[in-house]
């Protein structure tokens, strides 16, 4: 499906699910749109969506649309294009005194803590989307078996280096905040330290890996 | 190096901005930039500045700046009463300064933000080619911080001296004391209810308080709060967002670039600025827009300024 909703900018939804498969199908409708539109000025990919922004100059809806809907054709018609890129590797203390939900999390799950760790650190994530802040990523899929909604309430303050969970998904709160997703992990604050490492650090359809540090090495690595 | 000038009194809110930062969007960044574009716009130009330059953005004014050379600045946007050493200068103009002598705004009457621009721009650093800060992106030093007293200021062409330049009087805008703001619907706004699609062309709204750089926020009639979104999506300028109390807000330049509640479409660029001028209880409606008749309005005023977008 496609929309306008500004007087230069096209929004592209692929019917697909938001998931690993769906944004490698957007980067490649990215990729398509670069190509074939004249004075693209941004793009942004999220989920299973494609936003693209033109000139005033030039922008022709009625062109924009058959040639997105030609690309988007063409995206699904072929099997998903393979990122290549090395995985972003950080590490994770999966620590009750570090992570408030993560012994509901493993409650729910009927598992201990040390299962939920190694559930969640045995997956190779997929960026999803960025945003909602600058290194912010929406990684997934989370095992089935740990996904668990958000609060109803968000917390006041989340911690920087927070590793949450909402639903399929999980994500890192770059920076202390308000946050609803469930915590069960941080990462070391040292890693947000630079704002342009931590603003470039994921991309969308790029991989994560955790690993799992124990209470020791966090304390090493600055806490 | 010795400033060009000391910012005594930063006023309640006064940041460095330019045109935003466009390329950052894909990694989440904000896109910051003048409030008001065009009274930005405006001030660069007086100058015969590059339309990007970096200049200072002054909310609600209570501002003084002390000159250590001589040097033209240009002042723009909300009325604020400008003085130069007591004398005032009256605003839309370049104002001639010589060292020692101080410009002062006083607190606005109308409108909600200045503008300075001074030769060649402000020298300072960029990130993602933007000048602007975004205090809620934390970036470092003045890109993620409004100025403090004692702040120093370097602009580029401290030597360059300009002529007395005012913007034509049939030019300057109005501070109207209502603003109908053109919407493209688009995004869910299929999915509201027949009651809350009429509403919104009917109802009358008012700027809250509560708005800021991120968001104007609206106060007044709720809509039944929308169709429930699954995944946040990639916003435009200007988003019509219904958050969870049923209230729209019209996303500003310090907005995320993806927005998980419904929403109704998107407000007309241009009308975005004097939207950003609009201060608390100004009487809001929405009018339906023709896409393509602000595409053209945006490509006229890209020409006039002489804006350019590398790729």
């Amino acid at each position: 499906m496609i929309t306008f909703p500004g007087p230069v900018s096209a929004l592209v939804t692929l019917p697909v699910a938001p998931d690993r498969d769906g944004i490698a199908r957007v980067l490649d409708l990215e990729r398509f749109a670069r190509e074939a539109l004249p004075d693209l000025r941004a793009t942004i990919p999220a989920f299973n969506r494609l936003l693209v922004e033109g000139s005033p100059h030039s922008w022709d809806a009625t062109d924009v649309e058959s040639r997105l809907a030609a690309g988007a054709e063409a995206c699904l018609a072929e099997a998903p294009g393979v990122d290549a890129g090395e995985p972003v590797s950080l590490p994770v203390c999966y620590d009750p005194e570090l992570a408030p939900d993560l012994e509901a999390v493993a409650a729910n799950a009927g598992v201990g803590v040390a299962e939920v760790a190694r559930l969640h650190s045995g997956t190779t994530y997929a960026v999803l989307a960025t945003g909602f802040a600058p290194g912010f990523a929406y990684m997934g899929d989370v095992d089935a078996r740990i996904a668990m909604p958000r609060l109803t309430t968000p917390r006041p303050r989340v911690e920087t280096g927070s590793v949450g969970i909402a639903d399929r998904r999980t994500g890192i709160y770059p920076a202390a905040g308000p946050g609803g997703w469930r915590l069960i992990g941080r990462v070391p604050a040292a890693f947000f330290a630079d704002a342009a490492e931590r603003i470039a650090r994921f991309r969308p359809g790029g991989s994560v890996e955790f690993r799992p540090i124990d209470r020791d090495e966090y304390e090493a690595a600055g806490g | 190096m010795s400033p060009h000038g000391v910012v005594d009194r930063p006023g309640p809110f006064c940041t460095i901005q330019d045109l935003g930062r466009r390329s950052g969007r894909r990694a989440g960044l904000a896109p910051g930039g003048a409030m008001d574009q065009r009274a930005y716009l405006w001030a660069n130009r007086l100058l015969g500045n590059d339309p990007a330059a970096a200049a200072l953005e002054i909310t609600l004014g209570g501002f003084a700046l002390r000159f250590a050379v001589e040097t033209a600045v240009a002042l723009t946007g909300a009325d604020c009463a400008a003085t130069l050493d007591g004398v005032e200068t009256g605003a839309w103009r370049t104002v001639r300064a010589r060292p020692g002598q101080v410009l002062r705004l006083g607190y606005s009457a109308t409108g909600m933000r200045a503008f300075v621009a001074f030769p060649g721009g402000l020298d300072v650093p960029a990130a993602f080619g933007s000048a602007s800060a975004v205090v809620r992106d934390g970036w470092p030093g003045l890109l993620g911080r409004p100025l403090g007293a004692g702040e120093p200021l370097r602009w580029r062409e401290s030597e360059r001296t300009c002529p007395v330049r005012r913007v034509p009087r049939g030019l300057v805008p109005p501070n109207p004391a209502s603003l109908t703001l053109p919407l493209i619907v688009g995004y869910e706004w299929a999915e509201f209810s027949n009651a809350d699609r009429e509403r919104v062309f009917a109802a009358e709204w008012t700027v809250d308080p509560a708005s800021d750089r991120t968001a104007g926020r609206l106060a007044g009639p709720a809509l039944s709060s929308g169709p429930r979104v699954l995944d946040s999506t990639p916003l435009v300028d200007g988003t019509v967002q219904v958050t969870g109390d049923g209230l729209p807000l019209v996303f500003m330049r310090d907005r995320p670039t993806i927005g998980g509640y419904a929403k109704l479409g998107s407000v007309d660029p241009i009308a975005l600025d004097a939207f950003a001028q609009a201060r608390p209880g100004t009487p809001i409606r929405f009018t339906r827009a023709d896409p393509d008749a602000l595409r053209r309005a945006l490509a006229r005023r890209e020409r006039f300024f002489g804006i350019r977008h590398e790729p």
